[in-house]
């Protein structure tokens, strides 16, 4: 299961700069290909492509979201235990672990370091053991 | 279905292996699939510091599937420490890390030329040259690997005492957690792979993760319980109390999580000094020794106040450790666990707090095992003290009890390995050789492995464990304390049961049911090590950490508790049987005999104590269907674990 670029694709390169796991390959206005045994199903190509050439696991073709709108995690810190996991999950590495608050709580707490990094996968959200994590649309 | 990866340090091959789903069935995945592979790869006889051994890295199956507590990733090889069977388990962000580069394991193999590391990214697989690496301390070569691959990669590395090969190093992770049991830094050291460095992306597949998060959820709610607690101090009053009273309550793993995620393992310093759980002095002394106000200075508040942040193992809920300031040029180090507090301290009655952090961020940098380094310096007091190392042999060095720049300037030698610290690098038994005459009475170990701060005439089962499993000397497998914590009876049928109150005597009599207990232990624990589960986490009972659901989840399987335990036996027989093909006796592992009570004690906690020991041994190995005299699997049991045949013809 991978995601797959179909021939509307007009080559800006666009996709392949954005992989996280550097799956995309193909020169410039040509026909982009995604190593499917490297594709971490991101989606992150099918949301950056302005022709919308990229079909998802399913053949279904994503359409292009302007980056700004895209979902963005927002962490509850009550909820949150701590443990690392979302930050682990990351594939673009913007989250971080916080220093301590206070000595009354001495946990560090994940806080999205890079906001520009991030693609918007949503694999924090979906590996947080207790639900610690929404995917939304920043405001500002 | 799953994937290995297999290097060739000798030849720099690179080889991805793919394992079918009934070796996963059979042996799960972590130390059951490290037994199964190294059973088979390492011939009989082979030179643990040569090109035969096989090291391998492996995660757990149920880490990075969101269940709670999976962070652990274990090294196997063979020990060159005790000759066989050798594994460490740690913590950190490294286990998750080889999962996400694809694989279960990584296992090299062969002798490389010239210092390498290994680099594993999104299909980039490679051995990169390591000489500007060599000779530097561990968290110095993590940051420099930092900087060189990425902010991203998660590192594994030895220091300078896995490379001059001494027996009790270990790895290093995080910047000084370490897998320091068995010496298997040494062996990396031997075939000159300074690190190995991950920065993969893959996904982890689950088969149910929403039942995964479901479980975790209900889990993460027992340990979040932390009603208000009481000072540091009352603890070793607490210790006291349960010394004095003759009866005792059966441990409910809540009250330790809550020990645990107050202070972390220091929360028990003094608590165990007091109930006869620590050795001091050599094991040798006792609480009167060390009493309260000496242990004062490493009580859990004062550890806890150099605390500057909680420091959480991937997966982990509770976070027992944590990232503390230390004086001297080092500034910050892991909190110091209380393996480590008191190897350093009790049992060479050092009262100096400060030397205790400066030395665990020294051994931590160094790569070598806080439990070994403190147990072979306390060694090597009592020799001093005994007259069999003068001050000639120690360079000068007034080798006293608790004297704090002594024993500083000894490890520092040891790291380096500089005149007596050479002699005492590679543990106390190598040392006891090396220096001769009766020095040998002092060596505290178990078939070469130095013992760690549990004392067995306070909690017989550590003294089984110490001399039943495969890689001898381990407190992280079971005891009778253990027993009471993982609660088994709570899902599977036909386990015996823990009165919630009960005479303290009951504990010293070795009858069939110690041993039908310490076997559950070592099947269970053998589960959460290829669960990649941690033993804090699984402290809390089966049903608040429910282990058998969460590997049902990941896996799609129905098996139930009493099948897991039964790949839990297999892999302990496995194991068995690799020490057997190595030549090593089981009985051989039997802990030096001041550690069991011979003679018995005089004053103290533990004072007249002495079990049976002989029996237990040979109860539990009827239990797996050993032989009860030798310890060797018989052909009875290797037909009923399904260990014949195509796979190991054992």
């Amino acid at each position: 299961m991978a995601y797959r670029i179909t021939d509307k694709c007009n080559g800006c390169g666009a996709c392949s700069r954005l992989c996280p796991v550097d799956a995309i390959t193909g020169n410039k206005n040509a026909l982009h290909v995604i190593a499917a045994e490297r594709c971490i199903e991101c989606g992150a190509c099918g949301r950056i492509c302005a022709a919308a050439a990229v079909k998802d696991p399913f053949g279904i073709f994503s359409p292009m979201v302007k980056r700004s709108l895209w979902e963005k995690p927002r962490f509850d810190k009550m909820t949150c235990m701590s443990c690392r996991i979302c930050i682990d999950a990351c594939p673009v590495h913007c989250l971080y672990l916080s220093e301590a608050a206070n000595h009354i709580d001495p946990h560090g707490r994940p806080y999205m370091a890079n906001e520009k990094a991030c693609i918007g996968c949503g694999f924090c959200a979906r590996e947080c053991p207790v639900e610690a994590i929404a995917m939304t649309v920043s405001q500002s | 279905m799953g994937n290995i990866l297999n290097v060739d340090l000798s030849s720099r091959v690179i080889r991805e292996e793919i394992i079918p789903n009934h070796v996963y069935e059979k042996y799960l995945s972590g130390m059951g699939l490290a037994a199964h592979i190294l059973y088979e790869r390492i011939p009989a006889g082979a030179d643990p510091l040569g090109p035969e051994n096989v090291i391998g890295f492996v995660s757990g199956l149920l880490t990075g599937t969101g269940s709670l507590f999976a962070g652990r990733w274990m090294v196997v090889g063979k020990s060159p420490l005790t000759g066989g069977w050798g594994e460490a388990n740690c913590g950190g962000s490294f286990s998750p890390a080889i999962k996400r580069c694809g694989y279960d394991g990584i296992f090299f193999a062969g002798i490389s030329e010239k210092p390498v590391y290994l680099y594993l990214k999104n299909g980039v697989e490679e051995l990169r040259d390591a000489s500007h690496l060599w000779g530097r301390d561990a968290v110095e070569s993590e940051a420099m690997l930092i900087a060189e691959t990425g902010a991203n990669s998660r590192i594994a590395v030895i220091g300078p005492a896995g490379e001059r090969l001494s027996l009790i190093s270990g790895i290093c992770n995080d910047r000084g957690r370490m897998a320091a049991r068995s010496g298997l830094g040494a062996v990396m050291g031997a075939k000159r792979l300074k690190a190995v460095v991950l920065d993969g992306e893959k996904r982890i597949e689950v088969h149910n993760r929403a039942e995964i998060k479901r479980l975790s959820q209900i889990c993460n709610r027992w340990v979040q319980f932390q009603p208000p607690f009481f000072a540091g101090s009352v603890t070793a009053y607490v210790g006291a109390l349960m010394r004095i009273l003759p009866v005792q309550m059966a441990m409910d793993g809540l009250v330790y999580k809550m020990l645990l995620k107050k202070w972390g393992t220091g929360g028990m310093n003094q608590m165990s000094v007091e109930m006869g759980d620590a050795p001091v002095k050599n094991w040798r002394g006792s609480n009167v020794d060390w009493g309260i106000r000496k242990s004062l200075s490493v009580n859990p508040d004062v550890i806890r106040k150099h605390e500057k942040v909680k420091y959480h193992c991937y997966a982990c809920p509770l976070g027992c450790g944590g990232i503390c300031s230390t004086k001297g040029k080092y500034g910050e180090t892991h909190k110091p666990e209380y393996e480590t507090v008191l190897s350093l301290g009790g049992l060479c009655m050092n009262a100096d707090v400060d030397s205790i952090f400066h030395l665990n961020e020294i051994l931590n940098r160094a790569g070598m095992d806080t439990i070994s380094a403190g147990s072979t310096v306390a060694f090597a007091i009592e020799c001093y003290e005994a007259g069999i190392l003068t001050k000639k042999d120690t360079d000068g060095l007034e080798l006293t009890w608790g004297n704090s720049g002594a024993i500083v300037a000894l490890i520092e030698k040891m790291v380096r390995r500089e005149g007596i610290g050479d002699v005492l690098a590679d543990g106390s038994k190598v040392a006891a050789r090396k220096i001769g005459k009766k020095a040998a009475a002092s060596a505290m170990h178990a078939g070469g492995q130095e013992l760690p701060m549990h004392d067995g005439r306070n909690d017989p089962g550590y003294n089984v464990h110490y001399s039943v499993e495969a890689a001898p000397g381990r407190h992280t497998v079971g005891a009778q304390m253990y027993y009471e914590m993982f609660q088994l009876w709570k899902v599977a049928k036909g386990l015996p049961r823990v009165k919630p109150l009960y005479f303290k005597s009951g504990k010293y009599v070795a009858d069939e049911e110690k041993a039908v207990r310490a076997a559950l232990c070592s099947k269970f624990m053998n589960i959460v090590n290829c669960a990649g589960l941690c033993l804090f986490g699984v402290f809390l009972g089966a049903k608040r950490t429910p282990a058998f659901s969460w590997l049902n989840a990941a896996t799609g399987w129905n098996k139930t508790p009493e099948e897991y335990l039964d790949i839990g036996a297999r892999i302990q027989t496995l194991k068995q049987a690799f020490n057997i093909k190595h030549g090593v006796d089981p009985r051989s592992f039997r802990p030096s005999d001041r550690v069991i009570g011979k003679p018995a004690q005089t004053e103290g906690a533990n004072r007249g104590r002495t079990v049976d020991m002989e029996k237990l041994i040979s109860d539990y190995y009827r239990q797996f269907g050993w032989n009860p005299e030798t310890g060797r699997p018989t052909e009875e049991s290797i037909g009923r674990l399904k260990l014949r045949g195509e796979e190991h013809g054992i």
